[in-house]
């Protein structure tokens, strides 16, 4: 199970501690959506090899 | 064969990610469905939502959520048609028969 | 055959709350398990509707969960920590942080 997680802003605790009980024991990939030219080809490819992504706020 | 995408938006904020990604996706040959609800479906009156249109494979709105943002049901968005102000079935489409999923 | 989804919105914006609830139901109709999460916000009461719509989504086994105590006192929600949380949506085919926070 392999999890990318997706930053649309900065992370806070709350989501910081969610990431790390849902990737516990897992694979994970990051992606921050949050900066000024995002690269959407690197994040598609991040994407099509996740079994899961999550979009955090 | 490349995966499929499906984009549930939720956020107005969110349309040129959704444009970069979709473009992103078509060009390594991936079938593309975006789904508007609520709040963004302000982004059907944003002038690149009808190029959004155009490079993805379905687009849709939530015809109900387009209403409560006091729009009239009757005035289309350019690039959709009346079949494409659409129910939250749209998002479940999406989530079925998608390879992969991403919420913005 | 694929097995069931499972799908859990979290909500920590009051203006994406009570839409997003409604997202939840329409996921729950379509033969999905289909949960909320209202989080950081405290919602002081519901509509009709929404109150209806989460009546619905409990008769076809879903659920709105809040982290805050007076969602749970005050609407009727499930109560559920962080950590809790955290661990349903290891379960979850689905995770979707709805709205902006």
């Amino acid at each position: 199970m392999k999890i990318l997680n997706v930053y649309r802003s900065e992370p806070d605790d709350v989501t910081k501690r969610l990431i790390e009980i849902v990737t516990r024991d897992r694979e994970s990939d990051e992606f921050y959506l949050n900066v000024e030219n995002p690269d959407y080809d690197q994040l598609v490819e991040k994407i099509f090899a996740a079994d899961q992504t999550i979009s955090w706020w | 064969m490349a995966k499929s995408l499906g984009i549930f938006v939720t956020t107005k904020e969110s349309l040129p990610h959704v444009i970069g990604i979709t473009k992103a996706a078509k060009a390594k040959g991936s079938t593309v469905k975006v789904f508007f609800t609520w709040i963004a479906t302000h982004s059907s009156k944003d002038p690149l939502f009808a190029t959004l249109c155009e490079i993805a494979d379905d687009v849709s709105i939530c015809v109900d959520s387009y209403r409560k943002q006091g729009y009239d049901i009757n005035d289309v968005p350019a690039g959709l048609t009346p079949k494409k102000m659409a129910t939250q079935a749209q998002h479940g489409i999406i989530i079925e028969d998608f390879d992969c999923y991403l919420s913005l | 055959m694929s097995e069931y989804k499972k799908v859990c919105f979290m909500y920590r914006h009051k203006d994406y709350a009570v839409d997003g609830i409604r997202s939840a139901l329409g996921l729950a109709v379509e033969n999905m398990y289909s949960y909320g999460v209202v989080m950081d916000t405290q919602i002081d009461s519901l509509d009709d509707n929404t109150q209806e719509s989460i009546e619905m989504l409990r008769d076809m086994e879903g659920e709105i969960y809040s982290t805050v105590p007076a969602n749970v006192e005050n609407l009727g929600l499930e109560a559920i920590s962080l950590e809790e949380l955290g661990e349903k949506l290891r379960e979850m085919t689905h995770v979707i942080p709805y709205g902006l926070k």
